[in-house]
């Protein structure tokens, strides 16, 4: 073999795709050639070097995702979706507004139990911005906001302000899911909005956070002390995370 | 609606490449956030398509999966074209052992490299194809004829891209050395 067969040859030989004899007749000429052997060692340690990177591993909560996804493709997650039916919005003329959205989201056939139950959070997010009517009491101060949900809910929503954390919050206003009143508190990340629904669980197993993300909007979601906590947003999911933590936190 | 049982038999066999699927992803989409959207979507509908499994090669048919989704996630944001863009002809008629005359020794190649973030920002400035190439024959160890059946090209395609790909690394990484050296002097 001349240098030049040797050059195209040998990716694949160190791949180890050539066929014996090719093997050979490259071995043969490399005993014989220093610049093809110089050659060769550049090409193996570029190899080295990439395989130094290794593997990242995969995160934990990707595997919990992916397996409460497939329970719920199985119908067996079922049960923790009590939830997850269509909405009943009141609002009259704000109903217009929002039913082509509203009808494209909740007719699509065999969705999941948690998608359908993304898409009336979502629905319900965008419902807030499109008729204007992000907040029923427009206030930053919690001490305002708390207590404007009493009567109006059979629990008490915690409130709180993380303008500190650039997190403010803007406000809260009383939504309905599955005809059943719900808290929604609204903060502002930048010029993002983020609705906080916090219902009543239908079951009081605490449940850890639970990801997901549709039509470039992001969810996160969580049980906490009978209550269930659910945050939309088109803000990025690692900042929304970072929200979703305080809001635990703070709720210790 | 598929069943528990069938829930298992997916989780037993495909679970257990889910580092694999997570760096495959993380080498195409680049973002941490992005490749775990595609690989959760990827098993999802992995799991909807679980009857077209027939046994074999469980990674393969995982990977081929969260490789689709991958470029269906990278062409529907037209991404895939933000950094070097890709075109097979053009980038076959670069004949990769022009550039080694100039090529540094092993050693300037270790060292240029730098640490492992480094040397990752780097080979995510190669197109996806030949990251997926790289990736597939470096990290996972695939033979030519299975990275073509994960890539859907035929092997000699496979090998010029790996070809190319190792031949724009070493310039990327020459490059980077000289602007290092450059610095000291």
């Amino acid at each position: 073999m001349s240098c030049k067969e040797i050059l195209d040859n040998i990716e694949a030989y160190l791949d180890g795709e050539l066929t014996l004899s090719d093997r050979r007749d490259v071995e043969d000429h490399l005993a014989d050639c220093a610049d093809c052997q110089a050659e060769l060692e550049r090409r193996r340690a570029l190899g080295q070097v990439v395989r130094k990177t290794g593997y990242t591993p995969a995160p934990a909560a990707l595997k919990r995702n992916i397996k409460a996804g497939l329970k719920d493709l199985t119908g067996e997650a079922e049960a923790r979706f009590g939830w997850s039916q269509l909405i009943g919005f009141s609002g009259g003329s704000a109903l217009v507004a929002s039913i082509s959205v509203w009808a494209v989201m909740s007719f699509l056939p065999a969705l999941s139990l948690q998608t359908r139950l993304h898409d009336d959070l979502i629905t319900a997010h965008v419902h807030s911005m499109l008729v204007d009517h992000v907040t029923d009491v427009a206030s930053s101060d919690r001490h305002t906001v708390k207590p404007w949900f009493n009567g109006k809910l059979d629990f008490s929503p915690q409130v709180h302000d993380f303008s500190q954390a650039g997190f403010p919050l803007k406000g809260g206003r009383l939504d309905y899911l599955r005809q059943r009143p719900v808290a929604a508190l609204v903060y502002q990340r930048r010029a993002h909005l983020i609705n906080l629904f916090i219902s009543r669980a239908d079951d009081r197993q605490p449940r850890a956070l639970h990801s997901g993300s549709q039509q470039g909007f992001n969810l996160l979601s969580w049980h906490k002390q009978g209550l269930a906590y659910h945050l939309v947003s088109d803000l990025n999911k690692k900042e929304l995370a970072e929200f979703a933590q305080l809001l635990i936190q703070a709720d210790h | 609606m598929p069943n528990r049982k069938e829930r298992e038999r997916f989780e037993r066999l495909m679970l257990r490449h889910l580092d694999a699927a997570y760096n495959l992803a993380l080498w195409l989409m680049r973002e941490p956030a992005e490749a775990e959207d595609v690989v959760q979507t990827a098993y999802l509908r992995a799991f909807e398509h679980f009857a077209s499994f027939t046994g074999g090669n469980a990674a393969g048919w995982i990977l081929t999966i969260v490789r689709n989704t991958a470029y269906n996630s990278l062409n529907k944001r037209k991404r895939s074209s933000n950094l070097i863009s890709f075109d097979e002809v053009v980038h076959s008629l670069q004949p990769d052992h022009a550039l080694t005359a100039a090529c540094p020794g092993p050693e300037a190649i270790l060292q240029a490299a730098g640490d492992r973030q480094r040397l990752m920002d780097t080979l995510q400035r190669l197109p996806v194809e030949f990251r997926e190439a790289i990736y597939l024959r470096e990290i996972e160890g695939y033979s030519y004829k299975e990275i073509a059946d994960i890539t859907q090209v035929p092997k000699g395609t496979v090998m010029s891209r790996l070809a190319r790909a190792r031949g724009q690394l070493q310039t990327l990484l020459t490059e980077q050395q000289q602007r290092t050296q450059s610095r000291v002097v």
